[in-house]
């Protein structure tokens, strides 16, 4: 590696590339701050709903799907190690490693929101909704035969959709930066000076998938000791 | 500006990269973990399955956090900012549960 391609990684206003480094962390780690907070505003809402409604949530948390949780929460974690990998290959200026491990994300990433589609194309087909309408089907007799509120069964609901909602819009910004940082690296702009840039993305990846880590317990483990025959 | 010190070279970065078996082995805790959460929730544990399954994600998260975003690295305001974020959910839960947790006491 020649000094020109050191001096060209180091931005101007930065003393050293370790300065540079350490500010685009820290600017990361603080947008991710910002984010800790939006979710928490729904977390937040979510448990007071929970505490005051613990038979209904755990009824409704019951006809989800299980299944599907389990395979999404072990693709976003694997997608966290291989984007960490992604970082590895970066400081070790290993092109191809860091398009392999970035592709790797890319691909467990979008499985991930493939599988929610089909979770939701269930959900709807089962009338598993929160609408006036549109509640209905089993999840709406059982309920009715257990004297649960059906209201705050689908107050469930909409915490779920917005929930999983927002989180999978999460997930598709996330998709579209590893896009960018592939992109970035056919134009050769991540040598390993340029580590940070893979890294900053990273860290916002590793983010969406710890707020799952929280998300998949609240809404799929609640009533998971609740078994419907289906 | 242009022929400023880097201070870092080449090496320097591959030799502060993560060692590939310790990122393999946090993965599969992490995942034992996610699986053991499920397979838990499945049992009736009454009140403590919250608190349980909330744990084995909070240790979940820390590692991830560690590890993988690499606050072991040590930088003192990275970790600040991520010690701050967990303080100020902290507020909103409290402010939160402070008014919902305490509303039977005056509504009949």
């Amino acid at each position: 590696m020649s000094a020109s391609t050191h001096t060209a990684a180091l931005k101007h206003h930065f003393e050293d590339l370790e300065q540079q480094h350490s500010s685009e962390r820290l600017g990361m780690w603080m947008f991710l701050a910002t984010e800790v907070l939006f979710f928490g505003g729904l977390f937040g809402a979510y448990t007071c709903y929970r505490l005051w409604y613990p038979a209904e949530f755990e009824y409704a948390s019951s006809f989800m799907n299980l299944k599907y949780a389990a395979i999404n929460t072990c693709l976003l974690i694997t997608s966290s190690l291989t984007m960490t990998l992604a970082i590895r290959s970066a400081r070790l200026g290993d092109r191809q490693g860091i398009y392999q491990n970035l592709l790797l994300t890319f691909a467990l990433g979008a499985a991930f929101l493939v599988i929610k589609g089909f979770e939701y194309a269930h959900d709807f087909h089962e009338n598993i909704l929160p609408g006036t309408s549109s509640f209905g089907g089993e999840i709406k007799k059982g309920a009715e035969s257990l004297g649960l509120d059906t209201g705050k069964v689908r107050l469930f609901l909409c915490f779920y959709y917005t929930m999983t909602g927002i989180h999978g819009i999460h997930i598709l910004v996330g998709l579209g930066c590893i896009l960018w940082l592939v992109l970035e690296n056919y134009r050769g702009k991540l040598p390993p000076a340029n580590y940070s840039t893979v890294e900053v993305v990273s860290l916002y990846w590793h983010l969406v998938d710890v707020i799952w880590l929280f998300l998949m317990p609240l809404l799929y483990l609640a009533g998971a000791h609740i078994h419907h025959a289906h | 500006m242009a022929d400023m010190q880097p201070g870092k070279t080449a090496d320097d970065f591959a030799r502060d990269a993560d060692r590939p078996g310790q990122l393999y082995l946090v993965w599969l805790i992490v995942l034992g973990l996610a699986l053991a959460n499920i397979g838990l929730s499945t049992l009736e544990l009454g009140r403590y399955a919250l608190v349980l399954q909330l744990a084995i994600a909070t240790v979940q998260a820390t590692l991830v956090c560690y590890h993988f975003m690499h606050l072991k690295q040590g930088d003192k305001v990275v970790i600040l900012t991520a010690l701050a974020s967990v303080f100020w959910v902290g507020i909103l839960f409290v402010l939160f549960m402070a008014d919902y947790m305490t509303r039977h006491l005056v509504i009949d």
